[in-house]
C-alpha cells in the first residue's frame, strides 16, 4: 500500500501520510484554520486529542468531524467547517429503533482507556484468567505516553525507546488474548454495568462484570489573550503531531507553562527540526532549596531524572524564562507576537517580547472523570493542584461497587504510577471474579514500586510548585469558553450581581454549554463559584455531570450493526 | 419554639423575617408571578429549593393541540384536558405580549406545530383528532404528504401527512428565564435561591413557612412549586394531586435553521424542533429518573437511544448532527387542567399550578393567579382549574 494518500482541502489538492491524522495532514501541508466559530473567529487544532473540539472539519459532507481524531486512510474531500453551514440532504433515516435492539456484550472486565493504566490492568487481569475487552476512542493503544509512531515513509524518524517500551506493552495485551477495540468512544455510563459507546458508525452496549476507568486526562485551560488563536495549541497537541505523526506543529515555537513535559517536548520537537524561541515556566529556577527534591527523585527514578537532564542539555542554547507566564498572544504579520512576563509579580524582571508561528501551552492536567462522575465516584477536591481526585483504596476500587480506576483520571500520577497501579488494579479485578490471586511476592514488589513511583512525583511536583494561574492572566474581553466564546468579563458580570450556582452561571452566560461540555472552562468557574460564595470547592460547584460524555453523532446512536 | 426536625430553635429569617406575599417556587409560574404582583406595587417574594426554578429544564416548546402521549397514557383525562384547550390557546399567544411587557428578545415563535403521522391509522387518528380540536376552537388543518413537501420538506420520507395546529411554537427558555428575572427584579420582587421550604403552617395571624436559614412570615401564600406542591398543601390539610413526571431532554450542537416547526408524532413521544442558536430540541415524554429527593433526576439510556433514533427516522437530515448534551426535568401533570386560584379552606392560600405543558401557560396563569390574589375577575374561563375540585384528604 502506499504510504501517501492524496486528498483535497477548501478544493485544493494536497497529499498525506497513510494514517496519519487529518490535522497533521493540514498541518504538514501548511494550513492553520480548520473552521470558523460563530462569531467568524478562526480556529485550529488546540488539544490535539479529541476534547476540545476546535479542530472541527467537514469530510465528505460529514459536518464537526474532529480533525484531530479522523485518521487519514483514503482519498476524501475535507472542508473548512463554518458555523452554521446547512446541513447535508440525507434521504432516509435508520429504522426507528429501541435499546432492546442493541445486542449487549459482557467481557467479565471492560477497561475504558487504552494508555499505560489501562492496559497494564487489561493485561494484569488477563494474566490471572480474566476476560477483558479494552475500549478506547482513538485509532491505535498507547494513550497519551506510548502513543505510536502511526505512519510509515522514508522521511519518518523511527520510533525511540518509549515508543518501543508501549509496543511491548501493546503486544503483550494482544498475545495475551485482551481483546483491543481502537474507535471505540464510550460516551455513555447508565450504571457500572451499562455502558455505551460509538465503534466506527454503530452503537455498542457493554454490560461488563467488572469496570475498569482508565481515561487519562487533558491540558488544563488557562485563558490568556490570544489563546483561541490559530497556532496556539497546548504542549500535549504538539507533542502527539510529533510523536505519532512526525509532523512539526510549526518552524519557530515557543512553549509555556508549567510542569517537566514542557522541556520534554521542547526538547523533542528540537530534534525533530523545529527552532524553539524559548520555554517559559511558572515555577522558579530550582535553585539550591530544590536539591533535596532532586536527590528524592534521583534515590527513585534515576532513569527519569536522566531523561529530565538529558532534554535540558539538549536546551542549552534555549532561554528558559523561570518564574513567568506568557500574557498576551496576538497575531503578528508572520505568526504572533507573544508577551511574556514574570507571574505573579508581573514587574519584577520585565516584559519580553517573542516573534514565533507556533505556541503551545502546558499548565499540566485535568482528570478525565467524567466516566466517574456519572457513575457516582466519589471524588475529593485537590486545592494545590487545583482539581478533583477520585476516592480510591489500595486496590483501586472507587467508592461504587465493581468500579475500578487508575491512572491519570483519578488525579496526577504519571504514566509510572498508572502502569502499577494498572497491574495492582487488574489483579484485584481478577480476585474479584474469583481467579487466582497474584503471587503475594509479586504484589508486595508492586506495591513498593508504586510507592517509590509516587515519591518520584511528589518531589517532582515540589521542584515545579508554582502559583497557579486562573483566570489572572486574563483581561476582561479574554475567552473563558471556548465553544461559546464567553469572556471573562461575561462572567464576572454575573458572578458579582447574583452570587449564581455553577449552573445559573452556566445558564445566564452559555459558559459550558458548547460541544467541549466544559472541560477548559468548567474548572475555572467551579473554583470562581466556591470562592464568590467563600467556600471551598465540593461536588456542588461542578457543572453537574452530563450525558453523552463526548458529543455523539445521531447516526451513530440509531446504527445498530448486524449481530 | 423548635424547628423542622424538631430539635433546633427557629429563627427569624435573617433575610427576610416578614413579607405580604411568599410564592413558592420560583420556576416559571412564580417568577412571572412575583413579577406581576411586584408591578402593582405589592410587597411580595419567591423562594426556590434551586436558583431559578423547576422548570428551568424544559425546552420551551408552545404547546396547544392534544399531544397524542397524553390521550394514551390518559384516556380516562382526555374530557379534562379538552376543558383547558381554550386555555391552553390563549397562554400560546398570550407569550408574544408577554415578551413585549419584557422588552426582550426571547425568540418567540409561533409558526405553527405539526404532528406527523407513518401511516394510514395514525392520519386517522389525526383526522379525527383535529376535527375534535376544530370544534373546540382551535385552528388545524390534516395536511396530506404533498402540502407537507411546501411547508416542511424536511420531513423525511417515512412521514405520509400530518395535522398542524397553527397556534403552536417555541420560545428560548434561556432567554426567557433570564428577561423574566430581570423583570421581576426591577419591580422590586424579592428572590430567595437554594433554600427550600421545609415546612408551612398557617394561624389566625398568617402564615409561617420555615427554611434551613430561618422563619418567614406572610399573609398570603401562593404554592407555585410544581409537583411539589402537593406536599406542601398537605402540611395545611389541603389536597392537590400534583404528579411528578420526570422527562428525558436532548440537544444537540448549531446548525443552519431548518426545522420551522414544532414537530410531534401521531403515536410515539417525540416534540422537536430548533432553537434561535440553530440546535435541535428533541424530548417529547420519554421518562427519566427522579432520583433521590431533592437530586436532580437522572436520565435514560434507554430513552436517548429511543428519543434520538425517532428523530433521524422522522427528520432524516438530523443524522450527522451530534447530540451534545441530555437532561432531565421535572414536568408536573394534574388531571389535564391546572390548579389556579384561591385554596378552598385556607383563607389567603392560593395555587400557581400550570397544566401539563406548563412553560406554555406559565405567564397566563401567573397573570390570572394575579388576578384571583387581587380579588379581580380573571380575564380568562378558569373554572376547569378551580383547586375546589379534588375531594379533601
Ligand atoms: C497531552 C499529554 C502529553 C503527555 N506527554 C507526556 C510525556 O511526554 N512524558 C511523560 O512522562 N508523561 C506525559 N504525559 C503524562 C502521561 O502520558 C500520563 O501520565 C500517562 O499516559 C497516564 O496513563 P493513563 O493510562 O492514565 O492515561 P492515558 O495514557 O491518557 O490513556 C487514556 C486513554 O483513554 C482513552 N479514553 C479516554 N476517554 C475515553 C472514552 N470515553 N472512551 C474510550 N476511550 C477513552 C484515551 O483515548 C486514551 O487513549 C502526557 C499527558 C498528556 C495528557
Ligand atoms: S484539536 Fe481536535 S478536538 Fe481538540
Amino acid at each position: 500500500m502506499s504510504d501517501r494518500v492524496p486528498f483535497t482541502f477548501d478544493g485544493v489538492s494536497l497529499e498525506g501520510r497513510y494514517g496519519e491524522s487529518l490535522a497533521a495532514a493540514l498541518m504538514g501541508a501548511g494550513y492553520t484554520d480548520f473552521r470558523q466559530t460563530r462569531t467568524g473567529h478562526a480556529r485550529s487544532i488546540f488539544c490535539g486529542m479529541g476534547v476540545c473540539q476546535d479542530c472541527l472539519v467537514n469530510v465528505d459532507g460529514k459536518p464537526n468531524q474532529r480533525a484531530c481524531m479522523t485518521k487519514l486512510e483514503k482519498s476524501v474531500s475535507v472542508e473548512s467547517e463554518i458555523f452554521g453551514r446547512p446541513l447535508p440532504a440525507v434521504a432516509e433515516g435508520q429504522p426507528f429503533k429501541l435499546i432492546d435492539d442493541v445486542p449487549e456484550e459482557s467481557p467479565e472486565v471492560l477497561v475504558i482507556g487504552a494508555g499505560p493504566g489501562g492496559l497494564s490492568a487489561a493485561i494484569a487481569a488477563r494474566r490471572s484468567g480474566a476476560r477483558v475487552v479494552v475500549a478506547d476512542e482513538r485509532p491505535a493503544p498507547g494513550g497519551q505516553y506510548f502513543k505510536q509512531v502511526l505512519v510509515d515513509g522514508r522521511d519518518v524518524a523511527p520510533p525511540d525507546r518509549q515508543h518501543l517500551e508501549g509496543r511491548r506493552l501493546i503486544e503483550t495485551a494482544l498475545k495475551l488474548g485482551v481483546e483491543i477495540r481502537n474507535n471505540m468512544d464510550v460516551w455513555g455510563a447508565f450504571g457500572p454495568n451499562d455502558l455505551v459507546a460509538t465503534e466506527a458508525g454503530f452503537i455498542r452496549r457493554f454490560s461488563p462484570q467488572r469496570l475498569v476507568v482508565a481515561t487519562g486526562a487533558y491540558e488544563r485551560g488557562v485563558p490568556v489573550p490570544g489563546w483561541t488563536l490559530p497556532g496556539v495549541m497546548t504542549t500535549g497537541a504538539a507533542q502527539t503531531l510529533w510523536r505519532s505523526y512526525r509532523r512539526l506543529p510549526g518552524a519557530r515555537i515557543l512553549i509555556a507553562g508549567n510542569g517537566p513535559l514542557n522541556m520534554q517536548v521542547a526538547s523533542e520537537l528540537k530534534d525533530g527540526g523545529a527552532e524553539i524561541a524559548g520555554v517559559v515556566e511558572l515555577a522558579e529556577m530550582p535553585l539550591l532549596k530544590s536539591i533535596s527534591a532532586l536527590s528524592r527523585m534521583a534515590a527513585a527514578a534515576p532513569r527519569l531524572v536522566r531523561d529530565g537532564l538529558r532534554y535540558r542539555s539538549r536546551l542549552s542554547d534555549v532561554p528558559i524564562v523561570y518564574g513567568s507566564a506568557i500574557t498576551r498572544i496576538a497575531p503578528s504579520e508572520n505568526g504572533l507576537t507573544v508577551q511574556v512576563s514574570s507571574y505573579p509579580d508581573a514587574g519584577k524582571t520585565g516584559t519580553r517580547t517573542f516573534e514565533v508561528d507556533t505556541v503551545c501551552l502546558g499548565y499540566g492536567f485535568q482528570p478525565s472523570n467524567e466516566i466517574l462522575r456519572a457513575l457516582g465516584c466519589e471524588h475529593v477536591f485537590d486545592s494545590q493542584r487545583g482539581q478533583f481526585v477520585a476516592v480510591l483504596d489500595d486496590k483501586c476500587r472507587t467508592s461504587v461497587e465493581n468500579v475500578y480506576s487508575l491512572g491519570d483520571c483519578t488525579g496526577l500520577g504519571g504514566a509510572r504510577v498508572a502502569l502499577s497501579n494498572g497491574r495492582i488494579a487488574g489483579w484485584a479485578v481478577a480476585e474479584d471474579l474469583g481467579h487466582a490471586p497474584p503471587p503475594s511476592n509479586e504484589l508486595d514488589q508492586e506495591r513498593r514500586n508504586l510507592s517509590r513511583h509516587q515519591r518520584f512525583q511528589a518531589a517532582l511536583w515540589e521542584l515545579y510548585a508554582a502559583p497557579r494561574p486562573k483566570i489572572d492572566l486574563a483581561s476582561p474581553d479574554t475567552i473563558v469558553c471556548r465553544c461559546e466564546e464567553v469572556t471573562v468579563s461575561q462572567i464576572q458580570d454575573v458572578l458579582k450581581s447574583e452570587n449564581p450556582s455553577i449552573g445559573d452561571l452556566k445558564r445566564a452566560t452559555r459558559a459550558g454549554m458548547g460541544s467541549c461540555q466544559g472541560r477548559y472552562c468548567g474548572p475555572i468557574l467551579s473554583e470562581l463559584v466556591a470562592a464568590s460564595k467563600g467556600q471551598p470547592p465540593d461536588d456542588s460547584v461542578r457543572f453537574a455531570p452530563r450525558m453523552p460524555v463526548k458529543p455523539v453523532c445521531i447516526a451513530d446512536i440509531a446504527r445498530i450493526a448486524k449481530p | 419554639m423548635t424547628g423542622p426536625t424538631g430539635t433546633e430553635p427557629t429563627v427569624a429569617h435573617p433575610d427576610l423575617p416578614e413579607i405580604g406575599i411568599l410564592i413558592i417556587g420560583g420556576g416559571i409560574v412564580g417568577s412571572c408571578l412575583a413579577g406581576f404582583l411586584a408591578k402593582e406595587g405589592l410587597d411580595v417574594a419567591v423562594v426556590d429549593s434551586g436558583w431559578a426554578g423547576g422548570t428551568t429544564a424544559n425546552a420551551g416548546s408552545l404547546h396547544v393541540q392534544m399531544q397524542s402521549i397524553f390521550l394514551q397514557r390518559f384516556p380516562h383525562l382526555v374530557h379534562r384536558l379538552e376543558a383547558s384547550l381554550g386555555l391552553y390557546k390563549s397562554a400560546a399567544a398570550y407569550w408574544s405580549d408577554f415578551q413585549k411587557e419584557l422588552g426582550a428578545d426571547c425568540e418567540v415563535k409561533v409558526n405553527g406545530g405539526l404532528m406527523i403521522a407513518e401511516n394510514q391509522e395514525q392520519l386517522d387518528f389525526l383526522a379525527k383528532k383535529a376535527k375534535r380540536e376544530a370544534e373546540l376552537g382551535l385552528e388545524v388543518d390534516v395536511l396530506d404528504r404533498a402540502s407537507l413537501d411546501r411547508i416542511a420538506p424536511y420531513l423525511g420520507p417515512a412521514v405520509i401527512g400530518a395535522e398542524l395546529c397553527a397556534h403552536e411554537g417555541k420560545v428560548n427558555p434561556l432567554l426567557a428565564n433570564k428577561a423574566i428575572r430581570a423583570w421581576g427584579k426591577t419591580h422590586g420582587a424579592v428572590r430567595l435561591a437554594e433554600e427550600r421550604v421545609l415546612q408551612l403552617t398557617a394561624d389566625k395571624a398568617g402564615f409561617r413557612a420555615t427554611t434551613a436559614r430561618g422563619q418567614i412570615k406572610a399573609g398570603k401564600v401562593v404554592l407555585a412549586a410544581g409537583y411539589e406542591s402537593m406536599a406542601l398543601a398537605a402540611q395545611l390539610g389541603v389536597h392537590v394531586p400534583t404528579r411528578a413526571d420526570p422527562l428525558h431532554m436532548n440537544i444537540t450542537e448549531g446548525t443552519a435553521p431548518f426545522i420551522t416547526h414544532l414537530v410531534q408524532h401521531a403515536n410515539r413521544p417525540i416534540t422537536l424542533k430548533q432553537l434561535g442558536s440553530g440546535q435541535a430540541v428533541i424530548g417529547g415524554g420519554w421518562p427519566a429518573e427522579l432520583g433521590a429527593p431533592g437530586r436532580i433526576p437522572v436520565v435514560k439510556l434507554s430513552s436517548m437511544v429511543g428519543n434520538l433514533s425517532l428523530a433521524q427516522h422522522i427528520i432524516p437530515q438530523l443524522s450527522p448532527l451530534r447530540v451534545i448534551r441530555t437532561w432531565a426535568g421535572i414536568n408536573t401533570g394534574v388531571d389535564g387542567c391546572g390548579v389556579i386560584g384561591a385554596a378552598p379552606s385556607v383563607s389567603g392560600l392560593y395555587f400557581a399550578i400550570p397544566g401539563d405543558a406548563g412553560y406554555t401557560l406559565g405567564p397566563l396563569t401567573a397573570r390570572l393567579a394575579a388576578d384571583c390574589i387581587q380579588g379581580r375577575a380573571p380575564g380568562e374561563d378558569i373554572s376547569s382549574c378551580d383547586p375546589d375540585r379534588f375531594t379533601a384528604i
